[in-house]
């Protein structure tokens, strides 16, 4: 993918529209306060009479809920005020200026999407020096696993991209997937780890999100942060991940050029 | 070119939903069927008809939204739907109240954005919104972010970023919709500037009678998915029955009223006469006169102190028209088309 003016022009959409809007900045600045507040707290009450659970100390658990809250940020980015959701777009008929812009509409979308999560991870970022000053965040063991942190995070955001993909590339069989998008959220927030680590989960339910791809965006980077996955463990992970990018590409590619044959816009 | 939806019924009753979940029943519908036209470089022309005539179908075709079950388009030489990204270059599109703008940004940044993604020069970019805020006055708004404009505002803002890469092909569904009389008529303005002065093609679809008498010198008439006519105003009102009454007052009120061919006194109110076509010619017959060459023709015949033409409304005239939907098809042929379905 070049990059242009263009394609800037294009990834920066959101982050304009949010920077334009200062009382959203405050009340998602707001959110992340108290959800990190709670969350330590609520994490620090359950290692009260206990040193180790589930293979996590009472540090790396409450890190790794901490940057789960902080990693949600950065693609978690309410467009409906903006009317810019994909199932607006097709609510409103206005999906079909995507199909009259000499740019793709995929290329249209992922960019939009890169804008979106270049500027969640600003909020990720800032959220994180913050903690980390405040001594509520400790630091990866060693530089290596930083850097392998670093690396799997990248790549689970790319699958949480692929996975946003699929479900907005739904609306265009079914105009309407509101219900799809609150399993996926909920599914994404259980299944990935944002509630809670999913070590504290039953073998079963390990074994089953294992099939799925979720925890390949938020429990692999974050358990390798915090070291509950030891650095010799990591490669086998970040395979899986990039595995769930190919496919997840493959697929996507596949529903894009199939959605672009049946753009249909509501009235007229 | 023809397109046809092929769509799932649902059955009535709680049997009927489970039957269509296991063997869903599809039937399927054709919305446009035969159309097939050709508009010349620097011309308007206006598609009509009624709602769910086909018109928008056509025209999504056209710009490359929707791809033909059958035949083929072309618009400035483009296959539309199968080059995509050529055919956006080469076109503009407004589609009613859906804007393409970015709700939440200013619209000028909005104009930043079609700039970059269009690839206009800053130089170009300038002068042609220069241009566009003469005709449209959009400075004292374009600083407002979208989601604050008035319809009328966003619709200006809309018609101005679908020409701001200059394209040579227009297509405007239904623009005006929504819109005070004011608005209304800075809009045609506009358009005229654009198909008058800068020699774009444009293709508009209205329910706006007086948007056509303004604005178009063609008219394709569709209904239920075929063309029903292809001509001049002038030609639907003779077809579908336009009809017209000239009063007139004589100088000399004992002349001799000798018939004039097509052409009926229909009665005398006072010293004024009433003209209408002849008895048993429906307005719009062949051999009726039309209404301005009634009006020629009594003048050259009698010394009139007052004249005056009352014609039948378009509105009415395009009634007619609609309900007429089996009427022979019209054409015109023009040269260099710059837009061609079949």
């Amino acid at each position: 993918m070049a990059i242009n003016t263009s394609s800037v022009r294009v990834a920066w959409i959101t982050p304009l529209g949010e920077l334009l809007a200062p009382p959203r900045i405050t009340a998602g600045l707001l959110r992340l306060l108290v959800q990190t507040v709670l969350v330590v707290a609520l994490w620090r009450g359950l290692y009260a009479d206990t040193e180790v659970k589930a293979g996590l100390t009472r540090e790396q658990a409450v890190s790794y809920a901490v940057l789960a809250v902080l990693a949600s940020r950065i693609r978690n980015l309410d467009r409906s005020a903006s009317r810019d959701e994909v199932i607006q777009h097709l609510h409103f008929g206005t999906i079909v200026y995507w199909f009259l812009r000499p740019i793709p509409p995929q290329r249209y979308y992922a960019l939009r999407a890169l804008g979106d999560q270049a500027y969640g991870l600003i909020w990720l970022l800032s959220g994180y020096a913050l903690c980390l000053a405040t001594g509520v965040v400790e630091l990866p063991a060693s530089p290596e696993g930083a850097a392998v942190a670093a690396l799997s995070l990248l790549l689970g955001q790319w699958v949480l991209y692929y996975v946003m993909l699929l479900i907005d590339l739904l609306c265009f069989w079914t105009l309407r997937n509101q219900a799809a998008l609150l399993i996926l959220v909920f599914a994404q927030n259980l299944l990935s780890g944002v509630y809670a680590p999913l070590w504290y989960f039953p073998d079963w339910f390990i074994t089953m999100s294992g099939f799925l791809p979720f925890q390949a965006t938020l429990a692999v980077p974050l358990s390798l942060y915090v070291g509950r996955i030891p650095l010799h463990d990591a490669l086998p992970q970040l395979a899986v991940q990039a595995g769930w990018v190919v496919l997840l590409a493959v697929l996507t590619r596949l529903l894009w050029h199939r959605a672009a044959r049946r753009v249909v816009s509501q009235g007229g | 070119m023809s397109r046809v939806f092929h769509t799932t019924v649902r059955r009535p009753g709680l049997r009927g939903a489970l039957r269509s979940l296991v063997s869903p029943e599809r039937v399927a519908k054709t919305a446009v069927e035969d159309v097939s036209f050709t508009v010349g470089a620097g011309q308007l022309l206006a598609l009509l008809g009624p709602n769910g005539a086909g018109k928008s179908t056509t025209i999504k075709m056209l710009t490359g939204i929707l791809t033909p079950t059958a035949g083929e388009a072309r618009v400035a030489g483009v296959v539309p739907y199968r080059e995509r990204e050529r055919n956006a270059r080469n076109i503009g599109a407004v589609f009613g109240q859906r804007t393409q703008l970015w709700w939440d940004l200013p619209v000028r940044e909005s104009f930043a954005i079609l700039r970059d993604i269009y690839g206009i020069g800053e130089p170009e970019h300038r002068a042609r919104l220069e241009e566009f805020d003469e005709l449209l006055d959009l400075s004292s708004f374009w600083d407002t972010r979208v989601r604050h404009l008035s319809l009328g505002q966003r619709v200006r803002c809309d018609l101005a970023g679908s020409l701001l890469h200059d394209p040579p092909v227009v297509f405007l569904d239904e623009p005006t919709i929504g819109m005070d009389v004011v608005v209304k008529e800075q809009v045609r303005g506009f358009l005229r500037h654009q198909v008058e002065r800068r020699g774009r093609t444009v293709l508009l679809t209205t329910h706006d009678m007086t948007e056509v008498a303004r604005l178009a010198e063609r008219v394709v008439l569709i209904n239920h998915g075929r063309i029903v006519l292809d001509g001049s105003l002038d030609e639907i009102r003779r077809r579908f029955g336009g009809t017209w009454q000239v009063r007139a007052t004589l100088t000399d009120s004992e002349a001799c009223l000798d018939p004039l061919p097509g052409i009926a006194l229909l009665r005398r109110e006072g010293a004024q006469l009433v003209f209408g076509p002849e008895s048993g010619l429906q307005g719009g017959e062949r051999n009726t006169p039309t209404a301005h060459e009634a009006l020629r023709r009594i003048i050259e015949r009698f010394e009139v102190s007052d004249i005056a033409l009352e014609e039948s409304d378009l509105e009415d005239v395009m009634r007619a028209a609609y309900l007429r939907a089996d009427a022979t098809v019209g054409s015109l042929a023009s040269t260099e088309p710059a837009l061609r379905s079949g």
